[in-house]
């Protein structure tokens, strides 16, 4: 992440006497329209932090047949390795131990040319652990379980973006599917009825006196 | 000098404690636009900062990247507008609820650049202002994070309910779905039959009429 002069210089002064506490706090579930590549990127503070969460992709137009091959999603540390990958999903978690701190890249790739929406989610979460605890003398063992906690919470809500993103798709998917049950039968009984009457008349000119009914 | 900076720094620290500095960066490219989405629900605050990464650290910003920028609701009411800036804020609270969509245009620039944006979007129990909460109420900073801790759960417990009701929607439609769907074969039938038959009513009068029966 890019971290304005401020917030820089803050950090350089306090991080001399306190480490930074784990308070990070979340983005949103967010989404964003993936054309053919959309990148985001995220920056984890500490090595080590558990970096966690979820995407659905929530525009599935009508539907996607068993063909589509999906959304890939790649995850690429600061020094360009891989770090987590999943092809051809329509939503999934993750979770990972970021090797070492920097700017992460989080990649959505779409191999088809319709624009899919996908809602994303990430948490960038850190606890103390007993290294930060000897370096500052202000962070009581309290705060590691405090820490702890604030994660446990994070996930649960974690866990609730991914359930709302997911129930969205779902309603757009039901509501689709009542919408094309309807039209579909309406539509059917018009062309029945269409299709009655053109016998209907085929006959009738089959015996008109133009004709002559011997032929028939 | 020394005491001044000791007397600073828990404030500093409590700053840094309080409002970390983190957001979500993408690029943009000349011309194009992106936009990004977030439901928010009605009577709650959202907070948006949003600022061009200087390509030349010392440098004042180029022309080519300064961007426009526009947050709408998803009935089309405008929330935020600017344009041509390097970077700026907004703050509103959420009239209806629905998809608000920040949408981001990078000045048309020939060679093509490519813009770095930052974003950061609060909205809810996040863009909730702290370090104004602590001041004023001069707790400590214990306190202050499980104050944050019961803010999450009641958020959480909140959406529960929001969840539950989804769902409730849904199981009603679905059922109403289904019964819909089991009318709408039952009439096809009908009107299958009834079909063929003014089918052959009208061709037995119309040979009739015609006298080959």
């Amino acid at each position: 992440m890019w971290i304005d002069r401020r917030c820089l210089d803050v950090a350089l002064v306090v991080s001399l006497v306190l480490t930074s506490s784990s308070f990070i706090t979340r983005t949103s579930s967010l989404s964003v329209t993936v054309n053919e590549v959309e990148c985001v990127y995220e920056y984890v503070l500490y090595e080590a932090d558990t970096v966690s969460g979820n995407y659905v992709v929530v525009d599935h137009d009508i539907f996607w047949g068993s063909d589509h091959p999906g959304i890939d999603f790649t995850v690429t540390s600061p020094s360009g390795n891989n770090v987590h990958t999943k092809k051809g999903t329509s939503g999934d978690k993750f979770e990972f131990k970021a090797p070492r701190s920097g700017m992460y890249k989080f990649c959505f790739h779409n191999p088809y040319s319709t624009p899919e929406t996908v809602s994303f989610y990430i948490h960038v979460g850190h606890i103390p652990n007993e290294h930060d605890l000897a370096k500052d003398e202000h962070l009581d063992p309290i705060n590691v379980k405090i820490a702890e906690l604030r994660e446990a919470l994070e996930s649960v809500t974690a866990e609730q973006k991914y359930l709302k993103a997911r129930d969205a798709r779902h309603r757009h998917t039901n509501e689709s599917t009542r919408k094309r049950v309807i039209y579909y039968t309406l539509a059917e009984y018009l062309l029945l009825a269409c299709a009655s009457g053109l016998q209907v008349v085929y006959i009738r000119r089959l015996f008109s006196k133009s004709f002559g009914y011997n032929r028939v | 000098m020394r005491s001044i900076a000791l007397v600073l720094l828990p404030f500093l620290a409590a700053n840094l404690f309080l409002s970390p500095c983190q957001s979500l960066r993408f690029d943009l490219k000349s011309g194009h636009t992106k936009c990004i989405s977030e439901e928010i629900k009605s009577n709650s605050m959202s907070v948006g900062k949003y600022s061009v990464l200087n390509p030349q650290e010392g440098q004042p910003m180029p022309e080519s990247h300064k961007i426009t920028v526009r947050v709408t609701s998803s009935y089309g009411n405008n929330y935020h507008f600017t344009d041509h800036v390097e970077s700026g804020q907004f703050a509103f609270t959420a009239a209806e609820q629905g998809d608000y969509m920040a949408c981001f245009w990078a000045i048309d620039h020939r060679p093509e650049v490519t813009v770095t944006i930052e974003f950061d979007w609060r909205t809810g129990i996040t863009a909730k202002d702290w370090p104004s909460v602590a001041k004023k109420g001069s707790v400590d900073l214990m306190e202050l994070e499980l104050k944050k801790l019961e803010d999450t759960i009641t958020y959480i417990h909140d959406e529960m309910f929001y969840l539950r009701e989804r769902e409730d929607e849904m199981q009603e439609l679905n059922r109403s779905t289904n019964s819909r769907m089991a009318w709408m074969s039952l009439l096809s039938l009908v009107v299958c039959l009834s079909v063929a038959g003014l089918q052959l009513w009208h061709l037995k009068t119309f040979f009739e009429k015609k006298k080959i029966i």
